[in-house]
């Protein structure tokens, strides 16, 4: 017997329930029927659940990688036996084809929840709020709920995307990627590097594919979504329709009996396409740069917009002349420095050891399959909540804690991973964000861009676990930044790689702000704060 | 009777070459039927332990493929007592049934694999991130919709939609390969 279109759309559904853990009672029985009589569908099934342990496989390889053996997960302890008793049995290769499939396994790691800041109120006219007061400048945490009872309000999400509330409206600040619209009318710009940014209510999700949209709830369970630049996926909630995608120009209403044409949507998009006049927060900023242009010697020259800043001039630091000579190389503008596993520099930073916000960005490559010498920047803190350890920019080492490769910042009681495998061999641009927090209940924060799109917000807490000994010797000295070297530890171990156009900034930068030092490996020129 | 070291070398030799070249096809075998990633790892890691101390039992020049799931159904059975009852998806009869068809389609899984790198390559980029985020070690359907910021919901529903793309897009290439050479 021939399966149906129907049926083979029902068997996927069935077979995706199976391998997400989500099967019911009821789909169980149906499935159960099906394989036990019909031979088409027990082979549809085996290519389906054999296409899953494919997918398994292929996404292990991305990040197949032996663990760090200071990892303890129970687990691995059981290979480590598993591993030797097959290492006498067999050979040690074996053991290792074996271990190798079994190094991809999780491993459980016990995170301590944080607070995490998600966004920040950029602009705003005549806002009025239900609870409390907002400035431009003020930081939205995850999951706030902002009510708006009148005028306008800007809130620029970390991930890039920028929504426009007009009130009386009520947003919930789900996560850096994502709002919830209870009522009002909302207006999101979201640049590419925010692509994946959604907007949901009762009614509809929207899922921004880099566009601008426009939703307008009205609280009492419909919303009408319309596209103003791009497109958009719209996937209806609570119904068994399918996602609609949306294009420019395009508008749908969203209720519980269905979906619909909007009404008056001409007037609309024209309201719509009227840019609001905002008071926007214009945050200060001050900066070193170092461009690592140099063609020979020691000396790296630090500069901000064109002037030189020779106190904070970086040197470097090699075992012999001939591998000074070797640190020169060609960069992803004009020239980068060449890191050796061996070679470091350093460059004093006034008050980097503090607890002041930092942002820090540059661009990085990283051999292809690299799997020692990570360290790209550190610099040491006295900072008492960070227990006086320092904050260290690399890429992870620890597959159990996340993404091998991806970029992490390690600080005093915890750490930040992000998603990209940076071992690549190609040009990668890095910017970080850490701020210590002046207060002891103030969270610590940490934001990783890479390419300019925001990879993580959220910090793993690991409090209780032992540090190391403190800091010794020249890692031990303050208001220094290192570049390719890690400061804790006993072996000494450095960098592998290239870096090039390094900026530290004295405050958080916004992403716009971040793609256009990517772009055009520019920032503002040092300014005061206002509101313009 | 005393081995042979020569022998027993040369055995290893070849017990390690057949593991090497076929863990992947016997963990797709034991995924079939028990489809958690953990449990089938646990029992891929028990199959071949059995499989070691029985190696001298197989007939060089047979299929090691076919051999080796045998081995790994009988693990399948004897853990299937010890699983709670909501990790038994089927009773034994359908078990059973599944079983042979996944052991007779072991080389076309094999096919399939190899077709489905190229598949997964024509997927738009935050379409393939979506599909291999999900399937990461230590991560699944809730980091996948995170990740690409899509609730459950939309997130479940794309995977379903990804999966039978996957699907259609492999059998395809396996029909027509002159469409994908």
């Amino acid at each position: 017997m021939n399966l149906t279109d129907r049926e083979v759309l029902e068997l996927n559904e069935l077979c995706g329930a199976v391998v997400d853990g989500t099967l019911t009672d009821a789909q169980r029985a149906r499935l159960a029927g099906w394989l036990g009589e019909s031979e088409e569908a027990r082979r549809f099934y085996v290519r389906a659940l054999g296409q899953s342990a494919s997918l398994h496989t292929y996404a292990s390889e991305l990040h197949a990688e032996a663990p760090d053996v200071s990892l303890p997960p129970v687990r691995f302890q059981n290979l480590q036996r598993l591993a030797l008793w097959w290492g006498t049995v067999l050979s040690a290769a074996a053991a290792l084809v074996l271990g190798l499939w079994f190094a991809n396994r999780p491993t459980t790691v016990q995170a301590a929840p944080a607070r995490e800041l998600v966004a920040r109120l950029t602009g705003s006219k005549n806002s009025q709020w239900a609870t409390g007061s907002f400035r431009p400048g003020d930081r939205i945490e995850k999951n706030q709920k902002l009510e708006l009872t009148a005028g306008l309000a800007e809130i620029t999400f970390d991930s890039g995307a920028r929504v426009v509330l007009e009130g009386p409206a009520s947003l919930d600040v789900n996560s850096a990627w994502d709002g919830t619209l209870r009522r009002g009318t909302l207006k999101a710009n979201v640049p590419p590097q925010a692509i994946g940014f959604r907007i949901s209510n009762s009614a509809v999700e929207v899922v921004d594919l880099g566009t601008e949209f426009s939703m307008i709830a009205d609280g009492k369970g419909a919303a009408e979504v319309l596209v103003l630049k791009g497109e958009v996926e719209a996937a209806p909630r609570g119904s068994d329709a399918g996602t609609i995608l949306l294009r420019e120009n395009e508008a749908r209403r969203f209720a519980a009996s269905g979906v619909s044409d909007v009404s008056d949507r001409q007037e609309k998009f024209q309201q719509l396409t009227q840019e609001p006049l905002l008071d926007r927060f214009a945050p200060a900023i001050n900066y070193v740069h170092w461009s690592f242009d140099e063609t020979t010697g020691d000396l790296l020259k630090a500069d901000a917009a064109g002037q030189r800043l020779a106190a904070n001039d970086a040197r470097l630091s090699a075992s012999a002349p001939a591998a000074l000579a070797a640190s020169h190389a060609t960069g992803h503008r004009a020239r980068a420095l060449h890191f050796d596993g061996q070679l470091f520099a350093r460059a004093n930073y006034p008050g980097v050891s503090g607890s002041s916000p930092r942002t820090v960005a540059f661009w990085v490559k990283v051999p292809d399959g690299a799997n020692t010498d990570a360290w790209m920047v550190s610099w040491g803190t006295n900072v008492k909540k960070l227990s006086s350890r320092p904050v260290q920019i690399s890429w992870n080492r620890r597959p159990g804690e996340g993404s091998f490769g991806a970029l992490r910042t390690d600080f005093g009681g915890g750490y930040a991973i992000g998603t990209h495998d940076l071992r690549d061999g190609q040009w990668h641009h890095v910017a970080v964000f850490f701020a210590a927090g002046d207060e002891a209940a103030a969270p610590v924060q940490v934001r990783q861009y890479v390419d300019g799109r925001l990879e993580s917000s959220a910090i793993t807490l690991t409090p209780g676990k032992s540090s190391n000994s403190p800091l010794t010797g020249d890692a031990a000295t303050l208001d220094v930044v290192w570049l390719g070297c890690r400061l804790t530890g006993k072996q000494p171990e450095r960098f592998r790689g290239e870096l090039d156009e390094l900026f530290i900034a004295d405050r958080g930068l916004e992403p716009n702000e971040i793609v256009s030092l990517m772009n055009d490996n520019r920032l503002p020129v040092p300014t005061l704060a206002a509101v313009r | 009777m005393e081995k042979n070291p020569l022998h027993e070398t040369d055995s290893r030799k070849r017990l390690m070459m057949l593991m090497t070249r076929h863990q992947r096809q016997i963990f797709a075998y034991i995924y079939t039927l028990v489809p958690d990633r953990h449990d089938a790892e646990d029992l891929l890691q028990e199959t071949s332990l059995v499989i070691c101390e029985k190696f001298d039992d197989f007939t060089p020049g047979t299929d090691f493929v076919a051999w080796a799931c045998q081995i790994a159904w009988w693990r399948i059975r004897y853990s299937r007592q010890k699983f709670a009852r909501a990790k038994v998806v089927f009773d034994d009869e359908v078990f059973a049934a599944v079983a042979r068809t996944a052991g007779e389609m072991a080389i076309e899984l094999d096919e399939r694999h190899e077709a489905l790198a190229g598949c997964l390559k024509k997927l738009p980029a935050r379409d393939r991130e979506l599909v291999l985020t999900r399937y990461e070690p230590g991560s699944g359907v809730a980091e996948a919709a995170r990740r690409s910021g899509r609730s459950m919901e939309a997130a479940y529903k794309a995977l379903n939609r990804l999966r039978k793309l996957l699907h259609d897009c492999v059998t395809h290439q396996l029909t027509h390969p002159e469409a994908h050479a």
